[in-house]
């Protein structure tokens, strides 16, 4: 397959006796907006951990544009940009710092990376207090820098992990429509996220993971086809959720149990 | 409609507060990383029992003594002494890290009194509380041994003593805590800490040179000390001890209207936490004023000469440097210790020793002295980067870069604090002849490039993340101090007789010849480490990004 930007092949992570990835088998298309699912605990982040160069796979291994991660980790890093769990920021620099140093690090010159932060930083809405360090930022406006940390580069495949989680209603519409303009233009975004509404009205593929190993993958429809609905009604992605990662009812909470609270 | 049948009584409350701190304490230590912890705590209790046990001694005799002797006035010295510590040690110890958030008890449904009565008993299980009330039992012990007739009045003066020194140090361990909330003062905190450890050294050569000068102004300030607690509480047993009763009463009477008056203070106080306070450092978001054309960078890149990558990290290590308060204000120790150490074992000073150190010997050992303080950071230099360790990892960059950029900051910095302790010295001192001179230069490369291979090994390997503005808790790891010893002794005791080979050839310039080629030999050692370096970054990187995203 040509135009897949990201394929993985038996990709697994042990924790001493704990396997967190369990021979995952991925492809993401070029251009996707991709939706990577699961219950707490599942493997999504240390999936994202093993594709964006932030931990080794125990075996396996991932293509991202066509070149293998472990051989060329260098060229794969340059286009490919990283929301991680933590954020990863440096968090005694302020906002504008924070942008040129990761624009110089992606080997941008000083003024393209001077022009690119302050419009980036206009845009997530964060350049009114540029005297203000990042460990000074609310959650949410963290949140904001390290997106466009990621993107400051131009990357093809954009790792987002949890990244609305925080971000207040108008930045989070506007970064909605920023992916959805980046997808046009043919950059690939592989997101994570518990709010489900979320990924379906962004994403046009899902994979879901549930310990460990993936258990569904395709586009949404295809999902859909796949799970029986009410008759006449479109099923959810939350149905589509439940009805593959709750199949066994000894995951789901019982209710009955808390009685005292009803 | 919630289903709480009653709500538990203040003791009970107390009860579970000191239940929870156990608690905490103890899961700590139960992570693999905080065993060592455990036995460095054992060896805290033990020094701290003895220190504890030892001044139960000097308290106990002191007041045996003084009530035995007829210096009943006296007492008031012990007073003082616990006075002092009681409330100066938790002072400096407050700022040292953030413990238990007594505030967070807010959210329980607690009434202010139960608030208040919490407070104070939170107060009680302090290092520096325990130890006093230690102290004061063994003064009340002393004191009745001398003389049995004023244990009613050791007995009571030392309760409100106790309650009295319960409400100031709470009260003003509240305003400490609304103060270091913040990190710019908690780190103009540290500043001033730093400058009075700093002070401190030179007490000694201020009172050899100005001790007597100062006594008639000293004697003059003493008497206004008797409206203060301590006075008033030793006044109080001296009264008792010499059938003087109303020095008994006015003592008793002062000591509880200071106690009623910071009560009352920390009742304001506490009820403005009830209330609920703001503490948290970020201010409302401020809409963006609109901007029309962006500004672009003009002017030359003054490190165009190095990568952009190696640019970026030495300007992120230099903003870091100058952020870090603590780490920042350590860079005035170096000439601080030459003006120090120069008034005490050379030079021209008036209280330097009769006989001063050899010129020729003083300075290198001074250089080295200052190599040991300013190496030390570089065996963990990843300490402050915290979760920016993964940008790190997510660019397109060896970490032979990023060592590069890190050690070329640590070269500017040593540069620089050497060549201004080098100044001081001169001036203080004078310079060690030009061989020698030449050869301690040589001898610093020599030292610098072979520590900056083991520390950025041992930054790798031994990872401790450490928190801007903070001291307690912020210790390394102990494999990287051990490291950085053991390199620092092996190289020194490599250096120490070269310098000196000299002494035995005759040839004043063999130093200089041999440190030249250690030097040249250790660049190029340097140089080739940084590929297998960046290899390890690579395999060691989830122990880093774990390490120091904590």
């Amino acid at each position: 397959m040509t135009d897949a930007a990201i394929v993985t092949q038996k990709l697994t992570r042990r924790f001493g006796n704990l396997i967190a990835v369990d021979g995952v088998d991925l492809t993401v298309a070029a251009g996707q907006f991709f939706g990577f699912l699961g219950p707490n605990g599942a493997g999504k982040s240390t999936t994202i951990k093993m594709l964006t160069g932030l931990l080794a796979p125990s075996s396996g291994r991932a293509e991202l544009l066509g070149l293998d991660f472990a051989a060329h980790p260098v060229e794969v890093k340059r286009q490919i940009g990283v929301v991680p769990e933590g954020m990863g920021l440096f968090e005694r620099l302020t906002g504008a710092e924070y942008l040129q140093f990761v624009g110089r690090m992606y080997g941008l010159d000083r003024p393209t990376t001077q022009r690119r932060s302050e419009e980036l930083l206009d845009f997530m809405q964060l350049s009114d207090r540029p005297k203000t360090l990042i460990a000074d930022y609310s959650h949410g406006m963290q949140k904001k820098l390290a997106l466009a940390a990621a993107v400051i580069h131009g990357p093809r495949i954009l790792f987002l992990d949890e990244p609305f989680e925080g971000v207040d209603a108008l930045a989070a519409g506007a970064l909605k429509a920023l992916l959805g303009r980046m997808t046009e233009r043919g950059v690939t975004i592989f997101l994570t996220s518990h709010v489900l509404e979320i990924v379906e009205r962004l994403c046009s593929h899902v994979a879901i993971i549930d310990k460990g190993r993936l258990v569904a993958q395709g586009s949404l429809e295809e999902l859909r086809a796949g799970v029986a609905g009410e008759e006449g009604s479109k099923t959810t992605l939350e149905q589509i959720f439940l009805s593959i990662v709750g199949q066994d009812g000894g995951q789901r909470p019982q209710l009955e149990e808390l009685s005292w609270l009803m | 409609m919630a289903d709480v049948a009653h709500l538990p009584g203040v003791w009970e409350q107390i009860r579970l507060v000191a239940g929870l701190r156990w608690r905490i304490l103890a899961n700590n230590l139960r992570k693999k990383h905080n065993q060592w912890d455990l036995i460095g705590l054992i060896f805290a209790g033990i020094f701290g029992g003895l220190f504890v046990i030892g001044l139960c001694f000097a308290f106990y005799f002191g007041a045996y003594s003084f009530l035995s002797g007829g210096r009943e006035a006296w007492m008031a010295l012990l007073f003082w002494a616990i006075f002092l510590f009681w409330q100066l040690f938790p002072i400096f110890t407050a700022g040292f890290g953030v413990g238990f958030e007594f505030r967070t008890l807010l959210r329980f449904p607690l009434s202010l009194r139960a608030f208040y009565v919490i407070g104070l008993a939170y107060g009680l299980a302090d290092f520096a509380a325990i130890a006093s009330i230690c102290w004061l039992a063994a003064m009340i012990l002393g004191a009745t041994v001398a003389n049995p007739s004023v244990l009613p009045a050791m007995l009571f003066v030392a309760a409100l003593f106790v309650l009295m020194n319960i409400t100031l140090e709470r009260m003003i361990g509240s305003w400490l805590e609304r103060i270091l909330a913040r990190r710019r003062t908690r780190e103009m905190f540290f500043a001033l800490f730093i400058l009075f450890a700093v002070s401190v050294q030179f007490i000694n050569p201020l009172v050899q040179r100005y001790g007597r000068t100062a006594q008639p102004w000293v004697r003059q300030v003493i008497p206004f000390l008797s409206v203060f607690p301590p006075s008033l509480a030793g006044r109080a047993i001296a009264g008792a001890a010499q059938n003087h009763f109303t020095d008994t009463l006015l003592g008793v009477a002062g000591i509880s209207a200071y106690m009623l008056v910071f009560s009352l203070l920390l009742w304001l106080r506490f009820a403005t936490q009830y209330r609920g306070e703001e503490l948290s450092e970020s201010a409302a978001p401020v809409r963006a004023p609109v901007r029309p054309v962006s500004r672009i960078a003009g002017g030359a890149d003054a490190l165009r000469l190095l990568t952009p990558q190696v640019a970026a990290v030495l300007r992120k290590e230099f903003r870091y440097l100058t952020r870090n308060s603590f780490a920042f204000f350590l860079l005035i120790m170096p000439p601080v210790f030459v003006l120090l150490f120069t008034t005490q074992f050379a030079g021209k000073h008036p209280t330097a020793t009769k006989h001063p150190v050899s010129v020729e010997f003083f300075f290198p050992a001074m250089m080295g002295y200052l190599m040991l303080i300013l190496m030390a950071p570089a065996y963990n230099s990843f300490a402050y980067d915290g979760k920016g360790i993964q940008t790190y990892f997510t660019s397109p960059v060896s970490f032979r870069e990023v060592f590069l950029g890190k050690n070329l900051l640590q070269l500017a910095m040593l540069a620089f604090e050497l060549t201004l302790s080098m100044i001081a010295f001169s001036y203080l001192v004078g310079m060690p002849s030009l061989p020698l001179l030449l050869a301690t230069l040589a001898a610093i490369i020599f030292n610098f490039t072979g520590q900056l291979v083991i520390a950025n090994w041992s930054s790798l390997c031994f990872p401790r993340k450490l928190n801007f503005g903070q001291m307690r808790g912020q210790r390394q790891s102990g494999m990287a101090v051990l490291v950085s010893f053991g390199t620092q002794i092996l190289l020194g005791g490599i250096s120490a007789p070269i310098l000196f080979m000299s002494r035995w050839t005759g040839d004043k310039w063999v130093p200089l010849e041999v440190f030249a080629f250690l030097a040249a030999a250790a660049i190029a050692g340097y140089s080739s480490s940084l590929e297998p370096l960046a290899s390890l970054a690579e395999k060691k990187k989830e122990t880093l990004i774990d390490a120091l995203s904590r």
